[in-house]
């Protein structure tokens, strides 16, 4: 019995240290691939660390004016969007954990019944077309202003807050609005934190905004562009390798230089690492905000 | 005439009216428009004409899509592939929740949790470009390491051959650990008391995990199971657009895709809006049902 259970240990660790390694060594590989001279990773065999460091790439990356341009449209949805999605859902919250409100369960059903039965794509599309949103920057901002589990999970964090706090304040003579400022958002920090993870995280990830609602080569954000580069990348890296293969032994000991695929790895990491960062100082929260979002719904 | 004890309730909460008004507005635009757009599925639509204006066109849209030589077999791919996702991806989290439960190291078992998450906030297209570096045959470690137990290179994208298991590993690996969240938590609120009642009972540790923690996450799982089982007509069109190609057409077109690339794309939007209309109600059904079967089988149910 005793030997039993240890076993059983010893396979559970090996299949869990395993899992873990899956999900964090693509990440290690293009961290590798990204500081490694290009022409000398189309050779191959490059694991866990750089053969030729070099900082070739990133530069290459950030001297480059269209992508530039992509990571600043990234950046100025994600913080816009995510600032009004938070402010506009706890507002919406806030009202909706008011037990006394006239007709609060009919404002609750109100904004519930349209997950249960979504419109599709297309009448969607034509929505944005009709409102002039296609083409446009605010694209990318109003149709993501809510969300309604981020609205479920911020109120059922609200109800939480003892009603006496708020009636303390009344007496201090505080109005609703002051009372929402400086009472209900300081409390509300943790729930707040991870509603701003989970739209920021959506916000920078959206890709399919830009490659289906948006022409203009300027509005497109960094995901996009790395969607553009996708089906290019496949045919000229394949090419690239074959031809580094064949003849590349001799050749190979002299090139240097970055390929496209090397720079395509770059802004790669320069995409994934700002969350990268974020996330793991998050995660307490975010467990939470997802219990109360799967539990409500 | 509104008894004057409500108005005055009314008129006393008048901020929080004012509060919800963006948030009122917004769902009328953005979910309740769109609704009432659906008509388009039976118009003949024109950009001028809008949702009211354009010619009706009774079930024309729908006649076309059910004519279409490839329709069957856009619905069927679409079904397998989702049935694949959800009989796979609704059992793995489940997995790997007990087995980070049996985890006495309460360092290893955080390490773990955290690096499972990672994947989750990724996007599809990072998701792919990895795959791609990881995958190729040209150099690519995943084939390296195949080499050394002597197997051959391996196509593994836009290849009939290996197009399942592309779909469902990469499934697995982006929503493995964000799935189990939830399951950890069912299983965090199990009575400890129960495992040592089960302990003086002689159960060993598969019996635990068998007759305490199983059913510790069971109403949770028959929720998440009807829920998806709601989206079996919908295969996840992110990650198809992407790792669908012209190769694998026969294999990996789905309804969603075919909405964005006939609709968006080619401009049928009438036919489009028709296609997934029939998608939405397919859904709807689905859920209903399940979701009654369940409530009869295990009292347990959404709604």
């Amino acid at each position: 019995m005793k030997r039993k259970v240890s076993i059983f240990n010893l396979i559970n660790y090996c299949v869990l240290a395993l899992v873990g390694f899956s999900m964090i060594y693509p990440f290690i590989y293009i961290l590798a691939y990204s500081l490694n001279d290009g022409k000398d990773s189309m050779l191959g065999a490059l694991y866990f660390l750089p053969r030729k460091f070099t900082w070739d790439n990133y530069a290459q990356v950030f001297d480059n004016a269209r992508i530039w341009q992509a990571y600043k449209i990234t950046l100025m949805r994600t913080i816009l969007g995510t600032f009004l999605h938070v402010v506009l859902c706890s507002l919406l919250a806030y009202a909706l954990s008011k037990k006394s409100l006239p007709g609060r369960s009919f404002f609750a059903f109100y904004i519930f019944l349209p997950t249960i039965f979504s419109a599709g794509f297309i009448p969607y599309f034509i929505t944005l077309q009709k409102l002039h949103l296609i083409n446009s920057f605010w694209v990318y901002v109003i149709p993501m202003l809510f969300n309604f589990m981020h609205v479920v999970i911020i109120r059922t964090f609200l109800q939480g807050i003892p009603a006496e706090l708020e009636e303390s304040a009344r007496i201090d003579g505080y109005g609703d609005f002051q009372i929402f400022l400086r009472i209900i958002l300081p409390l509300s920090g943790p729930v707040l934190a991870t509603i701003s993870l989970f739209i920021g995280v959506a916000h920078w990830n959206d890709w399919f905004t830009g490659a289906y609602y948006v022409s203009d080569k300027n509005l497109i954000p960094v995901q996009t562009l790395l969607q553009q580069m996708l089906s290019q990348a496949e045919a000229l890296s394949s090419s690239m390798a074959r031809s580094a293969q064949q003849g590349g032994q001799t050749i190979s000991a002299s090139a240097q230089g970055s390929t496209p695929e090397s720079l395509r790895m770059a802004l790669l990491v320069v995409t994934v690492f700002p969350i990268l960062c974020i996330y793991p100082f998050l995660q307490r929260y975010f467990v939470k905000g997802v219990m109360i979002g799967s539990v409500k719904g | 005439m509104m008894a004057p004890n409500l108005r005055k309730r009314i008129w006393q909460h008048k901020i929080f009216y004012l509060f919800m008004l963006p948030g009122i507005v917004w769902f009328f635009i953005f979910s309740y428009v769109p609704l009432f757009g659906i008509q388009v599925a039976f118009r003949d639509y024109t950009f001028s004409g809008g949702f009211t204006g354009s010619p009706w066109a009774g079930l024309k849209y729908f006649q076309q899509f059910f004519d279409y030589y490839k329709s069957a077999e856009i619905i069927r791919n679409t079904i397998i592939i989702s049935f694949m996702k959800l009989a796979v991806g609704f059992l793995m989290p489940i997995i790997l929740a007990i087995l980070l439960n049996e985890v006495r190291s309460l360092k290893f078992k955080k390490t773990v949790q955290t690096l499972s998450y990672l994947p989750h906030f990724v996007s599809w297209i990072v998701v792919v470009t990895l795959m791609q570096r990881l995958l190729t045959p040209y150099g690519g470690p995943v084939n390296d390491l195949l080499g050394v137990f002597g197997v051959q290179p391996i196509q593994f994208l836009y290849n009939t051959s290996w197009f399942y298991q592309v779909i469902l590993g990469s499934d697995i690996w982006k929503n493995i650990g964000w799935n189990s969240i939830i399951y950890m938590a069912a299983i965090a609120g199990v009575d400890q008391q129960l495992y040592e009642a089960a302990k003086i009972d002689g159960a060993n540790r598969f019996r635990q995990i068998w007759h305490v923690t199983l059913p510790g996450v069971r109403n949770i799982a028959i929720i998440l199971f009807i829920l998806s089982i709601g989206s079996l007509m919908s295969a996840g069109y992110e990650q198809l657009l992407l790792l669908n190609g012209p190769a694998t057409a026969g294999i990996g077109s789905v309804l969603d895709v075919h909405v964005i690339t006939s609709g968006i794309s080619e401009g049928r939007l009438s036919y489009a809006a028709a296609v997934g209309l029939f998608q939405s109600i397919i859904g709807l059904i689905l859920i209903l049902t399940v979701n009654r079967i369940a409530r009869k089988v295990s009292d347990v149910s959404l709604f």
